[in-house]
């Protein structure tokens, strides 16, 4: 009797717990591992100029700026994908320069994005940071979480400034746009 | 027969063409819709074909970010289509991330399915792959109702009925071509019994006409024997006059007397009188063509005055009132003949005796009958029995005669009137029973400058 009780008291736990996985907002890991595939997969709607690559193949630089929860699982989503005829190279940095040849910039949460974003303005590179962050950026595409999902907003007229072209099936699925002047 | 057996291969030669008409206008038409349907069918294979392509294209980012909420909003403003029954949009790995499915049909499958196109069940179906940067990120699907088979009934309806339209025009010009072919057929077989019995007719006419001709002649010779029991008389007396004067001159010279020329002047006179007989009879009886010459009716019925008065006999009275002197153009020989032939029905018409008038007047165009101005009137007037209308009516028909069987032959007046009309002249019958008949003869006056000068 007793232990019919505690074998019933699991499973009801179990389940409960099993429903909150489901309904309740996505495990943080799964989060970041959303925002980790995304950071690659945006250079399929985005244009760089001709002369951001050498050559057709070129390796896409996505880079990484400082440590945090997608930036530690980066390495992992973008292994092996291709963009087009271009693979994916992901190059972790300390520091961003003018001279640093990437194409997309992640900013970790944890790091100020201004002066990385400083650094590049101007230049062919897809900026993107979180809006989870302390202090806000302006970068070109910034993550958000809505409704249990990842989203993003698009600053299209910095996009413009740098001269990329994003898609407007990008910019379709975004939860705000910046248009470009 | 030979002709309406012709007629018949024609007949159905046209028929059959009408048939073969509206076969192959059938046969176009169906071809036409068949075609219609397939170039229908074509357009909308391609329509939803490019719809498809629309939506991979729209959704391929919200494929690629998992974003099924807007894959779903694109989905759902597809509905619109009201040709759309089902559509579907599936991700990398084949998994079903939006799709609409209308009520009562089938939802979309939850997996993609394999790329294809096709119709089937007068549905479209499209499965198309939705790329983005070179590399398939998922599938869509979409599923078209076409029309129903009324509707599209509907839609061709203007082909039906422009067939059936000209179905209809055949047919009716079919039949109407077939009652014409009968009716020129029916007007062939009539037309070909008219001439037949014209031709009839002509070989009757022409068998009258010589039945007349020996009529006329034998009429002639009837006229000569009632002449010639008279004439045999008067000829006798004419010669025993001559006689007579001879044996008194015989008688005069044997006695040696020379006191003869009396006698010679009656037995001449006798002798004249005989041979201007003769010359009637040989004139009356001779057969000559119509010559016609100027000729003054009062004086030719003067000339024949004798031989009137042998032709009605003692018991009817001849007054003359002769009074024409315009002259009239016609064949002396034959008036005379016609004047007779009236004296002699008048006579007729007197059994008991009564009195003939013949009468000549000028008649200028006021009083005259004829349209063309002055004429010359010859009257024979008798007090006989007279005709009733009818008789009258029928008087100059050819062979109608009142007279009993073996005595007239019914064509005296009969040619009179031809030949009256012959001369440009009329003929005027007036009657009354029990009180006479007066037959006129209206002659054209004879104008001199008319008359061509060798004549």
């Amino acid at each position: 009797m007793r232990r019919r009780r505690i074998l019933l008291a699991v499973c009801i736990t179990a389940l409960a717990q099993a429903s909150q996985v489901t309904a309740a907002a996505p495990p943080e890991s799964l989060e970041y591992a959303v925002k980790a595939t995304f950071l690659y997969k945006f250079a399929n709607f985005v244009n760089w100029p001709p002369a951001a690559f050498e050559t057709p193949s070129s390796p896409v630089s996505l880079c990484v700026l400082g440590n945090d929860a997608v930036a530690a699982v980066v390495d992992q989503a973008a292994a092996g994908q291709m963009i087009g005829e271009r693979p994916i190279a992901v190059r972790h940095l300390q520091a961003v320069s003018a001279d640093s040849t990437c194409h997309i910039l992640y900013v970790a949460v944890n790091i100020p994005s201004a002066e990385a974003e400083d650094a590049v303005r101007g230049k062919p590179v897809l900026t993107v940071t979180d809006t989870s962050r302390a202090t806000m950026g302006k970068s070109i595409v910034s993550f958000v979480v809505q409704d249990n999902r990842v989203r993003f907003d698009i600053d299209d007229a910095q996009a413009a400034e740098s001269g990329l072209a994003i898609s407007s099936k990008l910019l379709s699925l975004a939860r705000t746009v910046r248009p470009r002047p | 027969m030979l002709l309406g057996e012709t007629k018949h291969p024609r007949r159905k030669i046209s028929a059959s063409l009408a048939l073969l008409s509206a076969l192959s206008l059938i046969l176009a038409g169906v071809l036409v819709t068949l075609y219609e349907e397939q170039l229908y069918r074509a357009q909308k294979f391609q329509e939803i074909g490019v719809q498809g392509q629309i939506l991979g294209a729209s959704v391929a980012a919200a494929l690629v970010f998992n974003d099924a909420k807007t894959a779903q909003e694109y989905v759902t403003a597809l509905q619109a289509n009201p040709e759309l029954e089902a559509a579907g949009v599936y991700d990398e790995a084949g998994r079903r991330v939006a799709g609409f499915a209308r009520s009562d049909t089938d939802p979309p499958p939850e997996r993609a399915p394999a790329v294809t196109s096709y119709v089937a069940n007068n549905r479209i179906y499209a499965v198309l792959p939705v790329n983005q940067g070179g590399a398939a990120v998922g599938a869509v699907y979409l599923r078209a109702n076409l029309d129903s088979f009324g509707r599209r009934l509907v839609r061709y309806g203007g082909i039906i009925l422009l067939v059936s339209m000209g179905v209809l025009v055949l047919t009716v010009s079919g039949s109407a071509q077939r009652a014409l072919t009968l009716a020129n057929t029916r007007l062939e077989s009539q037309a070909r019994q008219l001439a037949a019995s014209n031709l009839k007719l002509q070989a009757e006419m022409q068998e009258r006409e010589k039945a007349e001709e020996a009529l006329r002649q034998s009429q002639k010779m009837e006229a000569i024997g009632q002449l010639s029991g008279g004439i045999a008389h008067d000829f006798n007396n004419l010669l025993s006059i001559v006689k007579g004067n001879l044996q008194l001159l015989q008688r005069r010279v044997a006695q040696g007397r020379t006191d003869i020329q009396r006698y010679l002047d009656s037995a001449n006179e006798g002798v004249t009188r005989a041979a201007n007989l003769t010359q009637r009879i040989l004139a009356f009886s001779r057969r000559q063509p119509l010559s016609p010459k100027p000729v003054y009716l009062s004086q030719l019925v003067a000339n024949i005055d004798d031989l009137l008065r042998h032709s009605v006999g003692d018991t009817v009275r001849i007054e003359m009132k002769l009074n024409a002197d315009w002259p009239v153009l016609c064949d002396a020989n034959q008036m005379e003949n016609v004047i007779i032939n009236l004296a002699i029905n008048a006579r007729d018409a007197m059994p008991a005796g009564g009195t003939l008038t013949i009468e000549t007047a000028n008649h200028p165009p006021s009083h005259s009958r004829m349209p063309s101005g002055d004429c010359v009137a010859l009257t024979v007037r008798d007090t006989g029995t007279g005709m009733s209308e009818e008789v009258r009516q029928k008087a100059v028909e050819p062979f109608f005669t009142t007279k009993p069987p073996g005595r007239g032959t019914g064509l005296g007046l009969s040619m009179t009137f031809g030949y009256v009309r012959q001369s440009n002249g009329d003929l005027i019958i007036e009657s009354e029973l029990g009180k006479g008949t007066a037959i006129t003869i209206l002659m054209p006056r004879y104008v001199t400058e008319s008359i061509p000068v060798n004549v």
